[in-house]
């Protein structure tokens, strides 16, 4: 059997010769059946009821009106938010990659913001539009961004925005420039040399930060509730509320979710070929 | 059809293209010839619009494009490695460029099959461009450059990274191809050997300025500069200072005509039929390789410019073979022998060439 080189002053031979792909593998499977698979397991586990009354009792109750109306938020703001980021990420990453004489300095901008933990951004995003900050005493209104719609969706974009940006940069960058030269020469203007050359080439970008904006979007816990108010409440504020009170609730819509989730996910795939974009990455 | 005045481009403190001027007439092929680096591509991509000109006009059917956008220029533009569109079909890569140039002559499909079968890709217009051969690619890419029927077709180092056989192969078809559809051609490459085998005319470029311009035979045997008679064609270099006639002829006993050269090499004197400069003026000499003759008798000999020297490197050609030997000041002589003549390395030869065959620079 193949194994695998290590350093050679890191480790002594006798430990390299018993570290195969099979232990590096190893590790991986061990955490993530212990981090992942056992406690989804354990959420099946607790979301169906073994004591009185229906076995599915839990999901009855995770299907009423006002959770499946959250549910509809959760994917519509997702949605929303997906939408916007990607549009403005598109348009941010197209700089860096074709205009831009600094192009590794925007980069090194646009992650910046990763440094700092989200709730602190959120809190910074919102103190912005508060009664004393700067843009109610610019224009008398927060255009209606607080405790909102509209502030979940902000929220979410400026905490996303460097996960589509990226994809979406990497992907536009590998675009040799000859191709873009050729579509000139071939008569083709800006527009045209965009929508015809560069969109379909970087369309891989554009999936991945699909999926990645999307997901997150969907599962966020913070956006609503620091930039939004009770009705923008999203599923996993629901979720964790009701895990206070009842954990096979909690489990049973954490079950819908997640399979609603991996549904959409499932028919984005089937359109936009995930596996062949992944394979990508 | 095409010309070319005063360009200039800077790069920073670079001077990458210094004052250059040319002039291209409708149907004409002519070549960019130099070493890496001295502006050829830059040249190219100025007049492609793809580059902007520090200084300098651009002339396309008689029009000053100097500040017309690339797309707007009815080029034809064939890239070093192809550029094909990846994501679409060999098809659709020719018709791409039908429908931006909004190409009126005929129906675009038609004409994109025309040009595909012109490149002997009649079968291939489904394939995709990762699908095809490398020698496939090049022929698609000239095919795409050609469709719309451009009013100049420009050619960067279409060639490169082909194998040898395979360049050899495509330099024919893309004459006859430029040929049969009487375009005017611009084409860019360091390739001697391409330059010499496919132009009309040849431009020599060396440090961003011409060298020299003229057919290739021209070059060849006229070469007006140093850096021409090195880079275009095989050839043995001596230097020295010319001898003066009126101190009596020379070593050899040989009279030296009014308007013939001779030099000094070192021991030797090289006796040239041209002209050459004043006393002691110093000189640059080159001599093709297939002027020199190699005789296996050793010892040199008492006709002109006929010197001994020791046989050091023999590459076998075939129909000759390529030999290069030292002569006993140490300069190396590269001559193509007859595949008759049979020496080996070490061997004591004389070689011998005609004054009249001497390049005095």
């Amino acid at each position: 059997m193949r194994t695998v080189k290590i350093s050679d002053s890191f480790l002594p031979s006798s430990v390299r010769k018993r570290v195969t792909p099979r232990t590096l593998v190893g590790i991986g499977v061990l955490w993530l059946t212990l981090c992942f698979i056992v406690p989804i397991v354990f959420l099946l586990y607790e979301s169906l009821n073994f004591g009185e009354g229906h076995l599915l009792a839990n999901y009855e109750q995770a299907l009423a009106w006002t959770y499946i109306n959250v549910l509809g938020r959760t994917f519509v703001y997702a949605l929303v938010t997906t939408i916007l980021t990607l549009i403005l990420g598109y348009l941010t990453a197209y700089y860096i990659a074709f205009k831009s004489s600094r192009p590794m300095v925007l980069l090194a901008l646009v992650l910046l913001p990763l440094w700092v933990a989200i709730i602190i951004r959120f809190f910074g995003v919102r103190l912005f539009f508060l009664q004393s900050g700067p843009v109610q005493q610019l224009f008398g209104t927060d255009f209606g961004i607080l405790f909102s719609r509209n502030g979940v969706v902000l929220g979410l974009i400026s905490a996303l925005l460097p996960f589509a940006v990226l994809p979406m940069y990497n992907s536009l960058r590998a675009i040799d420039d000859d191709l873009i030269n050729a579509s000139r020469t071939l008569g083709a203007g800006q527009f045209q040399t965009l929508r015809s050359v560069i969109l379909p080439l970087s369309f891989s970008g554009i999936v991945a930060a699909t999926l990645f904006v999307f997901i997150l979007a969907a599962g966020s816990y913070l956006a609503p509730s620091i930039m939004g108010g009770p009705a923008n409440n999203m599923m996993a504020n629901i979720i964790a509320d009701t895990q206070s009170y009842s954990i096979p609730l909690a489990s049973a819509m954490a079950v819908v979710f997640t399979g609603l989730l991996l549904i959409l996910v499932g028919l984005f795939n089937h359109f936009a070929n995930v596996s062949e974009v992944l394979g990508d990455l | 059809m095409l010309e070319v005045t005063g360009l200039t481009k800077t790069y920073g403190s670079l001077l990458a293209v210094d004052d250059l001027s040319f002039k291209l007439e409708q149907g004409e092929f002519a070549t960019l010839l130099g070493p890496s680096g001295c502006g050829k591509s830059t040249t190219l991509h100025a007049i492609a619009g793809l580059r902007e000109a520090t200084a300098g006009t651009v002339y396309l059917r008689g029009e000053d494009v100097t500040d017309v956008p690339t797309n707007e220029r009815n080029i034809g533009f064939v890239f070093q490695h192809s550029a094909l569109f990846p994501h679409m079909t060999a098809k659709e890569n020719i018709t791409y460029g039908l429908k931006m140039q909004e190409f009126t002559g005929r129906d675009h499909d038609e004409q994109a099959e025309h040009f595909l079968e012109m490149v002997e890709l009649g079968d291939h217009g489904d394939h995709k461009p990762t699908e095809l051969s490398g020698g496939q690619q090049r022929r698609l890419s000239l095919a795409r450059a050609l469709a719309y029927e451009p009013d100049i077709l420009l050619l960067d180092e279409p060639l490169t990274g082909l194998d040898r056989v395979l360049r050899e192969t495509m330099r024919n078809e893309i004459k006859k191809i430029q040929r049969e559809v009487d375009v005017t051609t611009l084409h860019v490459t360091h390739d001697q050997a391409e330059a010499l085998s496919m132009s009309d005319r040849v431009i020599v470029m060396n440090d961003g300025q011409k060298e020299q311009e003229g057919p290739a035979k021209e070059l060849y045997r006229n070469p007006q500069t140093e850096f021409v008679a090195e880079f275009v064609g095989k050839s043995t270099k001596f230097t020295g200072t010319a001898a003066s006639p009126s101190a009596g002829g020379d070593g050899d006993g040989q009279v030296v005509a009014a308007n013939a050269t001779a030099v000094n090499v070192g021991d030797l004197q090289i006796h040239a039929a041209a002209a050459g400069g004043a006393a002691d003026e110093r000189l640059s000499l080159y001599v093709r390789p297939e002027e020199i003759d190699v005789h296996e008798t050793p010892g040199g000999g008492d006709a002109v410019n006929s010197f001994s020297a020791t046989v050091n490197h023999i590459e076998y050609l075939g129909h000759r073979n390529e030999i290069e030997a030292t002569l006993e000041d140490g300069t190396n002589v590269t001559a193509y022998g007859d595949a008759a003549v049979d020496v080996e390395i070490g061997d004591e030869v004389t070689i011998q060439f005609d004054p009249e065959d001497v390049i005095v620079l």
